[in-house]
């Protein structure tokens, strides 16, 4: 080490300022760690729809409105940012680290430990960054009408929520807790999304009487109101611009086939070199990556998205613009910006099979975008995270595993027939599936689902496993 | 070097976080490329340490704090 001058000793200064939870130095019981994951959900829950003190009003087009399923974000509340500044500055890192423009040494300590510090003092000036971002473009109002010490108030408070989701994060990865807060934030948020389109109480005018917004509730409500019973079944099923029965229906049944795909694996049998007689197997999943695949291609759409948007706001009459995107006000959802033409257009779902049917051709482009960039992503992702078959082969190889029947420098030939067609094709049937969940209208777009579910098996793992290992444990 | 000395001297608690991650690693071996952004900190690093608990009532006064401005505002600034 040494040798120069490098980006990542910048940090060093503010190392000592970083709130930083203690690792935890015993092993923490199943029990308290369900008990921290619960408090950490709960306070998260609460954040997200406590309201921001002093904002002045929130109505008008959003244009976050894309990126707020995969941001664990609610609008006008204390959650406004959720998760935003630790996914960027930790997809920057990565980016950072994985292109070689920061060096970091993972073998040591140092290196690790400033590269943490990077991403949270990254995450925390992000934070500030787009609390002030808001405030001044007023989003919740001209700063004139709110005042300098709302203002000021605003800020305060989305930092420092910013601040406690980045230590809630860190408190449930450090092992008081089960899995990460990240996608425990963004699973919760799409589960109460959906649980509210099925359940919601809240009633809709919405020209033939009022109606309930919640699928289920709605569909007694007019079983039991209506004398037609056929049509009023009909209505319940087919209902538009309100989350109907089909569309819950379609919820469940993504939610089943991912479970069942997730099962699908090939397992490679490995042997202990210096254990004889040690089995051992190497499972490789169909969904090798996982959900990354659609959570780096949402984030290209919203992007996108957000980008189009604001051009096509500012000149909407320039050619190259509007092939980026043309924008509509949409009738159903108060002032949000829906695509109607251009490449923003074609790589949004379609919104209905009668729409599907309509344009063609743009649920074809649709579909060969969402596979193809699936498939992208997850094959690029195995290189940047460190899983390709390279990787896994020198895993293997740190912990004196070798493949029986084969020799040790074909270990990475016999990897590599398996995980990038893993990833490509694994990432091809997450892109599909999504498409799958997109067209039959499930509740909370496709991706939302197929995150939600990911998200959810994975933590059923964790939760299997802890439970093995401390059963394990007792059985000493 | 003065670099280790910024270190602070953690025995215990350093020789637990290195075997922890050895068994993430191990298990990660196992599960694929699963989740591998989204988890951001395993390690250690020098900062202002704070307890779990810490967190949380940090949080629960942090939501008690915005709760009583919004009784405030609601009574005196109105």
């Amino acid at each position: 080490m040494g040798g120069g001058f490098r980006v990542l000793h910048l940090v060093r200064p503010f190392l000592s300022f970083l709130p930083e939870v203690q690792s935890a130095d015993r092993k923490v019981p199943f029990r308290e760690k369900v008990i921290y994951t619960v408090i950490a959900l709960f306070i998260f829950l609460v954040c997200s729809q406590l309201p921001l003190y002093g904002i002045h009003s929130t109505t008008g087009a959003d244009p976050f409105y894309w990126m707020r399923v995969i941001l664990a974000s609610n609008r006008g509340t204390v959650m406004e940012l959720g998760i935003t500044p630790i996914v960027t500055s930790g997809l920057v890192m990565q980016l950072l680290a994985g292109s070689k423009i920061i060096e970091v040494d993972n073998n040591v300590r140092e290196d690790r430990a400033l590269l943490n510090g990077a991403q949270k003092l990254l995450g925390i000036l992000i934070a500030i960054g787009e609390a002030v971002a808001y405030v001044l473009s007023g989003m919740y109002g001209s700063v004139g009408q709110l005042g300098v010490g709302n203002a000021i108030l605003i800020i305060i408070q989305l930092c420092f929520a910013g601040i406690i989701v980045i230590c809630l994060d860190e408190l449930l990865q450090k092992g008081y807790g089960l899995g990460s807060g990240i996608s425990l934030f963004i699973a919760t948020n799409i589960c109460e999304n959906i649980i509210w389109k099925a359940f919601s109480p809240t009633t809709i005018n919405s020209g033939r009487g009022a109606e309930f917004e919640g699928a289920v509730i709605a569909l007694f409500h007019l079983l039991i109101t209506r004398t037609d019973k056929v049509r009023a079944l009909r209505e319940a099923f087919y209902r538009q611009n309100l989350p109907n029965v089909t569309n819950l229906l379609a919820t469940v049944l993504i939610f089943l086939i991912v479970i069942y795909f997730q099962g699908f694996r090939v397992v490679l049998p490995v042997r202990s070199k210096n254990a004889r007689g040690q089995q051992g197997s190497y499972p490789i999943k169909l969904f090798y990556t996982s959900n990354m695949p659609i959570i780096l291609q949402s984030a290209l759409v919203s992007n996108l998205y957000f980008i189009s948007q604001l051009l096509y706001r500012k000149y909407s009459g320039n050619f190259i613009v509007n092939l980026l995107g043309k924008w509509k006000e949409s009738e159903y959802s108060g002032g949000q910006f829906v695509p109607v033409g251009g490449l923003a257009y074609y790589i949004t779902a379609p919104s209905s099979l009668a729409d599907m049917a309509a344009n063609p051709f743009h649920a074809l482009f649709y579909l060969v975008f969402m596979l193809s960039a699936c498939a992208l992503f997850s094959k690029t992702w195995i290189e940047v995270s460190g899983s390709s078959a390279k990787d896994v082969a020198k895993q293997l190889k740190e912990q004196q595993m070798v493949m029986p029947g084969h020799r040790e420098a074909n270990l990475q030939k016999e990897l590599n027939r398996y995980i990038p067609t893993a990833a490509a094709f694994g990432g091809m049937c997450i892109g599909a599936l999504t498409v799958l969940a997109d067209f039959m209208g499930a509740i909370g777009s496709g991706t939302g689902i197929l995150l939600a579910v990911t998200i959810i098996y994975q933590y059923f793992e964790t939760f299997e496993k802890e439970r093995a290992s401390e059963l394990g444990f007792f059985g000493f | 070097m003065a670099l280790s000395g910024a270190v602070p001297p953690r025995g215990s608690a350093a020789a637990a976080a290195s075997m922890r991650r050895r068994r993430t690693t191990s298990s990660g071996a196992s599960g694929g490329a699963a989740g591998t952004m989204l988890q951001f900190y395993t390690d250690d690093a020098p900062g202002l340490k704070i307890s779990p608990n810490v967190v949380l009532v940090m949080s629960i006064g942090f939501i008690a704090f915005v709760a009583v401005l919004h009784v405030m505002g609601k009574l005196y600034f109105v």
